[in-house]
């Protein structure tokens, strides 16, 4: 099931690529049908999951890649796909995100066989990373998504495209290697109970690896008794979550002895993965890329960029930061709870000077992801749970935003804040859902982006990791974002109607097929913030049961 | 052995069909004598002889280096067909010397003896002398030729000078006789076998133009016909590699820890030039140019580290890096041809700019070869690095490691200025032609890279 998720808008791609270009008018369609199949699949995907189980479920597997290299054992890739309770809220959002930006993507009128192939392509990867449980599978996608945003940004974009979306390439690209060296040293660090066992000749046949067997792998593993050329050297998230499959005096084995510039080489790593998600996520001062990249994006791909994109960089903390790394989470835990309260606090300052409607969303995506950093930095429950439904709630409620930038910029090719007043009066419709909008993200009760940031701030509260100040600072955040959003409501849609008189006569109330975008979405903010068990149950057993064994043992 | 003999024969033949009337039979001519060559190679696959008085020793490994180069030879023929119309060429000769120098490769791939390492690297210089100025009516060429002349000979010398200190230091030119001289002196081999390594390396480090031996490099790829620039940066590069990991594997592991930190050091300043220099070209040639030092420097992590895995990894890169090479040249051939100033073939990234728009695949071919030479996953180029880079960590350095992967982050950044130009930049390019043939080879270069990106272990399997 995970693999059409990843497969059918692959195929969706190629079939844009290869249809005549005679046949122009039907590749919004394929577009369209992929990502409904995918929201449906997302769908079967979750009736499927059980929430009551912690460990991965849905898994796929076929081998892949087998490299022997001498003396350094053989390198094993698989194709290994599955979702636990952290990843399904984010595929679940994706599933969503992609289709209303499929919906927004109907006004893209240039080069439109080439934008619908990347936008397929991008949903693959997109998917792909959220599903893989494979370091090597996840890197893979995680690179591939950049190619297909690159040339969504660049050749769609506004007039400063290129340098947007070199710049977008150019930060993602350099945490990518990073995270890529890592990668490198976590392979070589890492066997594969199972395989390994097979080719000591424990077992026979990969059905009879029990839990005795792999145990009796890692201890000989410990004893040093397993010849280099028979080990197997895995890039299973899986088996690299598990101290037992660490090779002792290896690169970054779990006793922690190789020192690198004095620092012990595990925590260097963890600050690797860190920066290199931490680009993506972004978190304050890695951030600046975004604004630009949002300002120049075209709608559907700014909606996509904030929906899904961002949250990768909370995912890769999740299960690659913190959940190979637990060790240098505990340790860094304040300071990257500094680094989110500064996101938080430094992105609403800036919103707030802002006069581009978009670069003020821009920003205030900064914001509202620090508090998905500073829940996962708390190390608590709440925390982590308040972080996974912080990403999916923002997921929700900045592709609106972004849509209603497009809106306006659809309409009048203007998005400057004080170019507008009054909006109320000839956008009655547009005005409500925006008001909608702009009180769920800032924190309204009753709708999602509340139940997000008080999970988080109980979580940073309670954590024994972070002193109570950080907390009291961060709620400064949600001040701020009630004052950007608010002042720019009042400025744009109330008083008296005031535009620009370039727009006269384009200032329509939304179409149908805005509202077949914004109502949806506003419906889901609204259902999450009014039962937020809906998501709580998905992420609740397997975060307590992260939280229980939290250390690499 | 037998490769060897048909093709210095071959080369022979080629020189003797230049005086038919017509010029349309050297191509196919020239293609077939390499595929039966390459062919010929394979008759000892799986068997190690030695040669010619014990100095040529044709194994695996060789034939696997020899495959590489007749490939790369073939391809660079194969997309030579304007030779035949261009009325100054002279197609016979080119073929002919091409061949000869194909020749000396092969000996530098297997040598066993020292003395037959200098006879492959002679011949194969000499004729990439005269390839180099074969655009006789070009200044540029002209200076290219020269420059490259006076400072290879010098470099000749040097290596000359190195190996008659070895030839002091243990008595023999050969291979295993130096190795067991270094394990029978108990750790105290003569001054001289240590002066004698460095000037050897130093010779050879010059060939395969890695920093601080690199400065010829950019003039004479950007002065010298594109295609031989592409003959010049794969097989030149491949054999001198081959030389260097038989000599090092062979007769110099006992005395590792003399030799890798120097190397490891060269392997850093190779990298660092190469890639960083790289970013300020505005030549695609020029850049192609300090890109093929980058690889140099890559290519050198495999030796620095060496280790069993090395040769797997040398081989792999060099395939990769000739695939993606010879590609990339073969599209600049073609472009530049459509934009001329003054009268020259504009080689500048602006030449670039809409290939997208009226050829898609030519756009998409070097694309792919950028991608590739860049080191993103699911293309050859990646696997490469990825192995190189694990015998730098398993031979723990892991200082290298990061900063080759920080070097090929600088390199996305100049890969791309290309793949920026074709598709995002307006251009004027018209529809290029393309023959049939020509558009084969780039297609199956293309799909090589691709395949072997996806799976790697087809290749592993071979060796």
């Amino acid at each position: 099931m995970l693999s059409l998720l990843i497969f059918i808008p692959l195929i969706g791609s190629l079939g844009v690529v290869l249809l005549p270009a005679s046949m122009k008018s039907r590749y919004k369609w394929i577009t369209l049908i992929c990502c409904s199949l995918e929201l449906l699949l997302c769908g079967a995907a979750y009736s499927a999951f059980d929430p009551t189980q912690s460990g991965y479920q849905l898994l796929e597997r076929a081998d892949w890649i087998t490299l022997p290299l001498g003396s350094l054992g053989v390198v094993s890739i698989d194709y290994l796909v599955g979702v636990d309770g952290i990843s399904l809220p984010l595929v679940l959002l994706s599933g969503v995100v992609m289709l209303v930006g499929a919906v927004s993507s109907w006004k893209i009128d240039a080069r439109q066989k080439a934008y619908h192939a990347l936008y397929l392509l991008l949903t693959s990867t997109v998917i792909g990373c959220f599903v893989a449980l494979d370091f090597f599978l996840f890197f893979l996608f995680f690179e591939f998504m950049l190619l297909p945003m690159y040339f969504l940004i660049g050749l769609w974009g506004g007039p400063r495209r290129e340098y947007a979306s070199i710049k977008f390439f150019l930060y993602t690209l350099a945490g990518s290697v990073l995270i890529l060296l890592v990668m490198i040293g976590l392979y070589l660090s890492v066997m594969d109970p199972v395989e390994t066992a097979l080719r000591v000749g424990l077992i026979q046949d990969r059905s009879e690896a029990t839990d005795e067997v792999i145990r009796q792998v890692q201890f000989l593993l410990s004893e040093y008794k397993i010849p280099s050329n028979l080990l197997v050297h895995t890039f299973d998230l899986r088996h690299m979550a598990k101290g037992g499959n660490y090779l002792p005096d290896s690169f970054l084995s779990v006793a922690g002895e190789v020192m690198l510039m004095g620092i012990p080489s595990r925590l260097l790593a963890f600050l690797c993965v860190f920066l290199g998600f931490a680009v993506k996520l972004p978190v304050v001062p890695l951030h600046t890329w975004l604004p630009d990249a949002h300002v120049e994006a075209p709608t559907p791909v700014s909606v996509v960029l904030a929906g899904v994109l961002l949250k990768i960089g909370g995912y890769g903390f999740l299960r690659i930061g913190w959940g190979l790394f637990p060790d240098g989470a505990a340790e860094y835990a304040l300071l990257l709870a500094g680094l989110g309260v500064l996101s938080i606090v430094y992105g609403g300052f800036n919103a707030l000077a802002q006069v581009d409607l978009k670069k003020m969303i821009a920003y205030s995506s900064v914001s509202h992801m620090g508090f998905v950093l500073l829940g996962i930095a708390s190390l608590t429950s709440e925390g982590i749970n308040g972080a996974v439904y912080q990403m999916a709630s923002h997921g929700v409620l900045s592709a609106m935003l972004f849509l209603i930038t497009g809106v306006i910029y659809d309409r009048t090719h203007d998005r400057r804040i004080d170019h507008y007043r009054g909006l109320a009066g000839a956008m009655p419709g547009y005005t409500a859902l925006t008001a909608i909008a702009f009180f769920a993200s800032l924190g309204l009760p009753g709708f999602s982006g509340f139940i997000g940031e008080l999970f988080t701030l109980m979580g940073s509260f309670q954590s024994i990791w972070l002193p109570g100040w950080m907390t009291a600072v961060a709620t400064l955040g949600i001040i701020l974002a009630a004052a950007y959003f608010l002042w720019t409501l009042q400025r744009m849609f109330f008083g008296t109607l005031w535009f620009r008189p370039e727009a006269a006569g384009q200032l329509t109330d939304l179409d149908g097929r805005e509202r077949l975008m914004l109502v949806p979405l506003a419906v889901l903010a609204l259902l999450l913030g009014i039962f937020p068990n809906l998501l709580f149950d998905l992420t609740n057993s397997t975060v307590a049961d992260w939280i229980q064994r939290f250390s690499i043992e | 052995m037998l490769p060897i003999i048909l093709l210095s024969v071959f080369g022979i033949v080629l020189l003797f069909l230049g005086f038919l009337k017509t010029r349309a039979v050297l191509l196919p001519a020239a293609l077939l004598f390499i595929l039966i060559a390459l062919g010929a190679g394979f008759l000892e696959w799986n068997k190690s002889y030695l040669y010619f008085g014990d100095m040529l020793l044709i194994n695996n490994l060789a034939i696997l280096f020899s495959t590489i180069v007749l490939i790369s030879a073939f391809m660079v023929v194969a997309l030579s067909g304007d030779f035949l119309e261009d009325e100054m060429a002279q197609p016979a000769e080119y073929y002919a010397i091409l061949l000869f120098s194909i020749v000396g490769a092969m000996m530098m791939i297997g040598y066993e003896n020292l003395i037959m390492l200098f006879v492959g690297v002679e011949i194969l210089s000499v004729s990439m002398y005269i390839l180099t100025g074969s655009d006789k009516r070009n200044l540029r060429s002209n200076e290219a030729a020269l420059k490259y002349f006076l400072m290879g000979s010098f470099a000749t010398g040097f290596m000359l000078f190195g190996m008659a200190l070895l030839y002091g230091a243990v008595g023999s030119f050969t291979l295993t006789d130096i190795k067991s001289y270094i394990l029978l002196s108990h750790g105290r081999p003569s001054l001289l076998l240590y002066m004698g390594e460095l000037l050897v390396l130093i010779g050879m480090l010059f060939k395969v133009s890695a920093a601080p031996f690199h400065f010829w490099t950019p003039d004479v790829y950007e002065g010298a016909p594109t295609l031989f620039t592409a003959f010049m940066s794969t097989v030149v590069k491949t054999a001198g590699f081959a030389a260097l990991l038989q000599l090092l594997s062979v007769s110099f592991s006992a005395i590792y820890g003399f030799w890798w930190v120097i190397l490891a050091a060269i392997t850093a300043l190779t990298l660092l030039a190469g890639n960083l220099t790289a970013v300020y070209q505005n030549s695609f040639k020029r850049m192609m140019a300090y890109s093929s030092i980058s690889h140099a420097g890559y290519l050198l992590i495999g030796l620095a580290a060496l280790g069993q895995q090395s040769r797997s990894a040398l081989v792999f890169y060099s395939l990769a890096y000739s695939l993606a090479t010879i590609s990339a040249f073969g599209i600049l051939l073609l472009v530049a041809k459509q934009h001329t100033t003054d009268g020259r073939p504009d080689e500048s990234y602006s030449a670039f700019n809409g290939l997208s728009r009226n050829n898609p695949l030519l756009a998409f071919v070097l694309a792919v070869s950028m991608l590739s030479l860049a080191g993103i996953p699911l293309t050859a180029g990646f696997w490469g690095k990825f192995m190189l880079f694990s015998a730098a960590v398993d031979r723990g350095m892991v200082w290298i490691l990061i900063l080759a992967v920080l070097m090929s982050a600088v390199g996305i950044y100049y890969y791309f200025r290309v793949v920026i130009a074709m598709y995002f930049r307006e251009g004027q390019a018209g529809r290029i032609r393309v023959a049939p043939f020509y558009q084969f080879i780039l297609i199956a270069a293309t799909a090589l890279t691709i395949i072997l990106g996806i799976v790697p272990g087809l290749f592993q399997n071979i060796m």
